[in-house]
This record gives structure tokens, sequence and C-alpha cells, in this order.
């Protein structure tokens, strides 16, 4: 009886390594689509649907490079208009983001997902309107007028860089949704005289050390030019 | 990789919850400081008794008070403001003039004026004896603007 348990085990051990060995050998080599990749951030709309006093747009690309790295663009258009609790300014103008992503998400044969980091390097050309401000002052003795100046800060310019970390899924074929976040850091701007950029295209609010952050939500179309495999 | 970035976003967000962009901490608009002091003594203060003071029209800011020094507001909508001072129901008008400027603070603060040019444009003699104003350019608290004699 004992040998008879012994002999099934190591006929069982050795089906194993061939039934393994032989799907080592029928990997079906599949084959992965390299191109342009084209889209908008849906979330600017819907922003502007909400609240009418702010428009944007953005158009954003990726060509896949390597297996793993997207050269990356974004190209928009934002105006807004900030309250604020003394200040009421516009800011109107455009950006252009230009970088890379990091594909960090292994997928399994035929899937197209991506959990991606990317940085940016982002320049923005834009104008500041400060449309109102009462000064600040303590107590109530004297009550300030509001000041209208219309005061148009033009040419101004802003550079930065940004962290990001997103998804993005393929839903359908080479239909893509993407979501992202990013952190931004200041490096470079011009600033309008007696006054702050305090908002700028492309990099949202400007915090008080120079930080901004960023969210998009993104629906892209993928434009295959090459497959190559695996 | 995913746990890392999930460090690094939380870390962001908590470096950037630390903002204090929302509250205004800087200084604003100035005050103008005044000084009572002696005529005999000019370097040494001198106490004012009951002294009631107001802005012509307006609510007294100072009521039947003894004090040596005031700070007070000045008039943004106009070029120039009328003090009265009375001690002792005794009254005296200060008219002083400057020209207004206002200078960027902050997100939260906005702007404050400053007051440049300041100038005591008329003033009568009752009680006070001699008005040196001390500064010119009146933008921030920290010293005092102008001295009164008497």
């Amino acid at each position: 009886m004992k040998q008879l348990r012994i002999l099934p085990f190591y006929i069982s051990l050795l089906t194993t390594f061939i039934v393994f060995s032989q799907q080592e050998k029928d990997t079906v080599k599949t084959k992965e689509s390299y191109g342009i990749r084209v889209g908008i951030d849906i979330s600017k709309p819907i922003t502007t649907y909400f609240e009418p006093e702010t428009k944007g747009i953005e158009l954003i690309g990726d060509i896949r490079l390597k297996r793993n790295i997207y050269a990356a663009v974004e190209l928009g258009f934002d105006e807004k208009t900030t309250e604020e609790d003394y200040l009421n300014f516009t800011t109107k103008g455009s950006y252009l983001k230009i970088g890379a992503n990091y594909n960090a998400y292994k997928n399994w044969a035929g899937m197209n997902n991506e959990i991606f980091v990317g940085i940016r390097y982002g320049m923005s050309f834009f104008e500041q309107t400060l449309n109102s401000y009462t000064p600040n002052v303590k107590g109530t003795y004297f009550i300030p007028d509001t000041v209208n100046p219309n005061t148009e800060f033009k040419d101004l310019t802003a550079q930065w860089v940004e962290l990001i970390f997103g998804l993005k899924v393929e839903t359908f074929k080479n239909l893509y949704l993407g979501a992202s976040f990013s952190v931004k850091k200041m490096m470079n701007t011009k600033e309008p005289e007696n006054f702050k950029n305090l908002y700028v295209p492309g990099f949202n609010r400007v915090f008080l050390n120079d930080m901004g952050v960023g969210f998009n939500y993104t629906l892209s179309y993928l434009i295959p030019i090459v497959k190559k495999k695996k | 990789m995913k746990k890392y970035s999930t460090l690094i976003i939380l870390a962001l967000i908590l470096m950037l919850s630390c903002e204090k962009d929302d509250i205004c901490v800087e200084t604003t608009t100035p005050r103008v400081i005044i000084l009572f002091n002696n005529f005999d003594e000019p370097e040494n203060s001198k106490e004012l008794s009951s002294l009631t003071f107001w802005v012509n029209e307006n609510d007294s800011i100072v009521l039947n008070q003894t004090i040596d020094s005031l700070a007070f507001p000045i008039d943004l909508t106009q070029n120039s403001t009328q003090y009265i001072f009375k001690t002792n129901n005794i009254k005296d008008t200060i008219n002083l003039e400057y020209n207004r400027k206002d200078i960027f603070v902050s997100r939260s603060c906005g702007y404050k004026t400053i007051f440049e040019e300041v100038q005591n444009k008329s003033n009568t003699f009752n009680w006070v004896k001699d008005i040196t104003i001390n500064q010119t350019t009146i933008e921030n608290e920290t010293a005092t603007h102008i001295t009164i004699l008497h």
C-alpha cells in the first residue's frame, strides 16, 4: 500500500513540472499598442457649469516612449475670479506643462492600465485684474470705502515644477479615464507691482510657501501607431 | 512603490494643511501715536487730566480719562482729519493733512493704508503750547509720530 502511494506522488510531481514547463512554452506573445494619446480634463467644463465666473479648458496628450515611460504635455486656458476677505481679483491666462510619467503598475496580458508617478515643468502667461479692495483697518471708528481700481497687471509669467500621482484605466478599447493629484512648487514668477500672484493659471492657488495642489480628471483616446511585442 | 507614494501624498497634505495665509497676522493700517509732554521739560511726559477726544461730529474715542499718550485712527476716505481734544473743559483742535497710499500686504490682510507728508495744517492754542510732527510718514505703530507740549 505504501509503495502505491509513493508512486502516484512521484507521478503527480512529475506531471506538475511538465504542466508548468508547458505553460511556460505556451505563453502568448501579447502585443502592446504604442501611440499618441489625446484628451481633455473633464473637471474644467463641469466647474464652469457650476461656477460661471470660472472658465477653463485643458488639453492633454502623451506619447509612449518606452514600455513604462510616457512623455506628457498639458495645454490649458484658465479664467478665475477669486474673492478674499479684503480683495477681489480676476486671473486670466494660458499655461503649458511638459514632462514624463512612469507607469508603476504591472499589467496582466491584454490590460493597459496605469498607476503612475510623473514630473512636469510648467509655465504660464497671464494677467491679473484687481477688481476691488477694502483697506484693512482695525477698529470701526472710521469705516474705509471699498476701492474699485480695476487695475490690470499684464504680461505676467510664472514657472514651476510638479510632482504627479495618478491612474489611468482603459474603459473601452483605446479610451482611457484618468485621475491624478499633483503637488507644485513655484520656481519663478514675475510679480505685479503692489500686488501678488495669488492665483496662477495651471498652478491654481499659490500658497504662502509657494506651494500649490491640483486635481485632474481626464478622458483620453489612444491613437495606436505601432504595436510592439511585450 | 504604491506604499511610498501614499506616504508622500500624506506628508505633502500635512505640510500644506499647516498653511497660515487664511488668517491675517501682519500689521495693517497704522494709527497715529501721540505723546503729551511737559512744555517746560520737553523730554518728559506729562499727563492730561480728564481728556475727552473725538473727531469732528463723531463719537468720542477717549472719554474723560487721564493719559499721557494716545493712539487714534486716521480717516481713510479724506486727506485731512480734524481732531478735538478737551481737557478740563478747555478745547483745542488739530487739523492733520496727509497723502494716502495703499500698500499690498497679503492674501488674508489685503491692502493697508499708509500716510505720507503728514503735516499740522492748523491748530488752536488754548491748552496746547507746541506741536511737533516727529514722523512725516506714518507706516507703522512702533514710534511716536506726534508730540504735543502743554
